[in-house]
């Protein structure tokens, strides 16, 4: 039963993107229509595998000796990923029917949408690292073909290849690792892995690490790799909100996750995956204050937020991490989709030329506030219980220059997230144009990712008893809700960090006088909105290999003895290899 | 073994005759001679079957093809230099063959001959597919020989075609001087 | 056939390989790389058969062989009627000129 849940849960999107593509863009319509159906049948079918969750492989492939079995393992941390990506696809896809009205080439854009849902449920719940991998880059893809969708924008097309490099530059690594588990344990089976660790020889397994830590950065956009998730905004917003918000940026955090008790143990691999987060949670919290495209803030916001859960597992704390993935993923979302709202009814995206909307579109000023609260980390909110989780297990388990940090971050985080809100909704407007609210698919959807923001804190208990008694190499133990609640409302960081939003928050009101202090700091600003100099590494690589390209311009002749010659010559070069080695 | 040894040689020394020879009909010949020194080395070594086919079709069928297209195509008795240094072409192709001899020699022997089934049975009951494939093979090559040598399609001799193409000329003029209009507000 | 002997096929082999891989480096005539490509097809021929000799089983690489033979000969077909085509619309059979030449 288990085995047929999981088919379907990966089948049922792909048979959707093939039937819309099949349906053809003259029933643009009916496109619509079918692409929401299967959407949401494929979360109903992964809604069912909840009453599955068990450890072991309920789904064997076969496939010879040299790709080994593809298995499928519906634990606790693959099934509620698998749900996210597949509840949170249907409602984007509802969301696109009002959002991509009037678009053309539909049958693509849904095709791809659906592709990439179902390859995400695969990716989580996939047991062999080869499998995985094959998800891991058809998600890849389905983001970059997204990304990409309005192709005769140059941006968009430049965006897209962006994406699609430094996330292939991931899966590298990712293979690297699938290779490694091959060559010394024989089998590509993740739970083998993870069961046989010791197995593999200290330095192998350090370079295993590290490799998926790379893996890791790259798909979830932490630094050094985080260059290409701002620039990945030109997506349509669904996609934005889906691809770059809830479910793909999540693979890097559920691979740490996931292989979490096999690397704890690797001198210095905790800490290189706090220093991560850390950095990743500051410097995009930071450059967040200072983007005037609402989109672009959001994407910022994203790092900084999958940061914090790269930083909680840094410290060891992977059910927090998980946690605050299932509260961002769903105020991710929403906030996303919402920006969606405003920028259709709008019609530009540069938060300067917003403004004064609080009372022309009530209902999305409604469920953004609901997003904003949860992003700062207000109670309430699903986001307050799982960050407090985090900065309490950061302080009580990792170093306390880190706790610092990260508690800096939360402030900033309600500072750029009050700005956000206060620039669209309060600001005096800009223009008179009269702006419609929310039609009736996207309240649908945003209605449905509220209510979620407002009450999946009070999972973290039948949450935590799921993925303690699935996954048994973590060491994770079971907690009820209000235990865990308890815990959190009793403890002295939270009221902390409470006070630290405030202070954040204030700062914006406060904004004009603290101008004067802002003067000197002008010439850092443009540094900073250069992302820092990550940007201008960006350019150099580019630089570099286009260099590089054209000088090899020159071995390209067409003549058929050069071409001939350079093929002897890769024999001679290929068997002085195989006899020097041999 | 030394005339197996003797055939595999002069074959070699046909083959290299027919790449440095100039005119294009002589080596078609020694690419015939080589073929035949092939097929009897074939012969020599066991396998007569394949030894009449290549004889037939290599230094028979190909030769002839040769011969079809040479005359069709004509001789172009240019001097044409090699594209690359000669010294670097020969270099390169001793270095890879010392590579590949210093790989493979000597060889080793293989398992136990087993007795194997004659070459009909071989051909039609276990390498089946081969033939389809040949069947497909040849169909494809015919097709593509038939597309390739098809003469580009005489105009048509109905009185409408002619009538559609100075119609079109007639268009091509009037619209001349209007371009020149524009280029000259331009 | 004992397997010394069968040490001189191999040279031959190879030595057909080099004299093919030579020539589509040095031609620059169409119709050669035709006849260079064929040398290069009969070295595998013997190599094919020569395997055969060393494994036993004769016949199947004769069977082998024979498909291998009906490939190349429709290769020679295709490539000869591409030569005489170019040669007809193009003027030349030059490798080097072919290159160059746009449209």
């Amino acid at each position: 039963m288990a085995a047929w849940l999981v088919l379907l849960t990966i089948g049922i999107p792909w048979l959707g993107g093939l039937c819309v593509w099949w349906l053809g863009d003259q029933r643009a319509g009916l496109q619509h229509r079918v692409a929401s159906a299967f959407a949401v049948l494929g979360a109903g079918v992964s809604l069912g595998l909840l009453r599955f969750t068990s450890p072991d492989v309920i789904l064997r492939i076969p496939l010879g000796s040299a790709f080994g079995d593809f298995t499928f393992v519906a634990d606790g941390l693959g099934v509620y990923l698998a749900i996210i990506a597949t509840v949170v696809g249907g409602l984007a896809v509802i969301f696109s029917n009002d959002y991509m009205q009037g678009e053309n080439q539909l049958g693509r854009y849904y095709a791809l949408t659906l592709l990439f849902i179902g390859a995400m449920a695969g990716l989580v719940l996939s047991d062999s690292l080869l499998l995985t991998f094959l998800f891991w880059e058809i998600t890849a893809f389905c983001s970059y073909a997204l990304i990409s969708f309005h192709n005769d924008d140059p941006k968009a097309v430049a965006g897209g290849i962006k994406a699609l490099i430094i996330t292939q530059i991931g899966g590298i690594g990712l293979l690297f690792g699938a290779i490694i588990s091959y060559v010394y344990l024989g089998n590509y089976q993740i739970h083998l892995f993870l069961q046989g660790v010791d197995a593999l020889p200290p330095v192998v397994l350090a370079w295993a690490a590290f490799g998926f830590l790379i893996a890791a950065a790259a798909k979830s956009a932490q630094v050094p790799f985080h260059t290409w998730l701002p620039d990945a905004m030109e997506a349509p917003t669904p996609i934005s909100a889906l691809i770059h918000a809830a479910t793909m940026v999540n693979a890097g955090v559920y691979l740490l996750a996931r292989f979490f008790p096999a690397f704890e143990a690797v001198p210095g691999w905790r800490l290189a995956v706090m220093l991560v987060g850390l950095v990743s949670a500051l410097l995009a919290a930071v450059m967040a204050i200072f983007a005037g495209d609402l989109k672009r803030v959001l994407a910022y916001s994203t790092i900084s937020q999958l940061g914090y859960m790269v930083y909680a597992l840094g410290t060891g704390a992977v059910f927090a991490s998980q946690f605050h993935l299932l509260s961002h993923s769903l105020f991710k979302a929403l906030l996303f989709l919402c920006a969606g709202a405003v920028i259709h009814a709008v019609g530009t995206r540069d938060m300067f030329e917003m403004g004064a909307l609080r009372k022309q579109m009530p209902f999305v000023y409604a469920v953004f506030v609901i997003g904003a609260l949860a992003l700062a980390g207000l109670p309430l909110s699903n986001g307050f219980f799982s960050k407090e989780l985090i900065l309490e297990y950061g302080l009580a388990h990792g170093p306390f220059w880190a706790y610092a940090g990260m508690l800096a971050g939360v402030g900033i985080t309600g500072l750029y997230s009050l700005r956000m809100l206060w620039l669209v909704f309060y600001a005096p407007a800009h223009s008179a144009k009269q702006v419609h609210d929310a039609p009736a698919a996207m309240r649908l959807s945003l209605s449905l990712l509220a209510l979620g923001t407002l009450t999946t804190w009070l999972l973290l208990g039948p949450f935590s008893a799921v993925l303690a008694e699935s996954l048994p190499y973590h060491a994770l133990h079971a907690e009820s809700t209000l235990a865990g609640l308890g815990q959190v409302l009793s403890a002295w960081p939270t009221w902390l960090a409470l006070a630290v939003v405030l202070v954040g928050m204030a700062t914006w009101f406060l904004r004009d006088r603290l101008a004067g202090l802002a003067e000197p700091l002008q010439s850092v600003l443009a540094f900073i909105q250069d992302g820092f100099g990550f940007e201008w590494v960006n350019r150099q690589g580019v630089r570099l290999t286009n260099g590089v390209a054209s000088g090899l311009q020159a071995t390209q002749t067409g003549l058929l003895g050069w071409n001939v010659a350079y093929i002897v010559g890769g024999l001679i070069l290929l068997l002085s290899l195989i006899l020097w080695g041999s | 073994m030394l005339h197996m040894l003797l055939l595999a040689l002069v074959a070699v020394v046909f083959a290299l005759q027919a790449i440095k020879t100039e005119r294009l009909i002589t080596s078609a010949m020694w690419l015939a001679g080589a073929s035949a020194l092939l097929a009897t080395l074939f012969y020599l070594m066991g396998a007569p079957q394949v030894a009449v086919i290549e004889l037939s079709v290599g230094a028979g069928l190909v030769t002839v093809l040769f011969a079809f297209a040479i005359s069709i195509a004509g001789e172009e008795l240019l001097d044409l230099r090699p594209t690359l240094p000669q010294a670097l072409s020969i270099s390169l192709t001793l270095l890879a063959l010392a590579l590949m001899g210093a790989f493979s020699l000597p060889l080793q022997a293989g398992p136990a001959a087993a007795t194997e089934p004659a070459l009909t049975q071989v051909i039609w009951e276990q390498r089946g597919l081969d033939v389809l494939v040949q069947v497909v093979l040849i169909f494809a090559g015919v097709l593509g020989l038939l597309g390739l040598l098809a003469e580009a399609k005489a105009p048509l001799a109905y009185p409408v075609a002619e009538e559609v193409a100075a119609r079109r000329e007639r268009e091509l003029e009037e619209l001349q001087p209007a371009s020149e209009l524009v280029e000259e507000a331009v | 056939m004992n397997v010394s002997g069968l040490n001189f096929i191999l040279v031959g082999v190879l030595g057909l390989l080099g004299v093919g891989l030579y020539g589509l480096m040095v031609t620059r005539n169409l119709i050669k790389v035709v006849v260079a490509l064929q040398i290069l097809v009969k070295a595998a021929l013997l190599g094919l058969i020569l395997a055969g000799n060393l494994s036993g089983a004769v016949n199947l690489s004769q069977s082998l062989a024979i498909t291998v033979i009906v490939a190349d000969t429709i290769v020679a077909v295709i490539g000869l009627s591409l030569a005489v085509q170019i040669r007809r619309h193009l003027g030349t059979l030059d490798v080097k000129a072919l290159s160059h030449l746009r449209g």
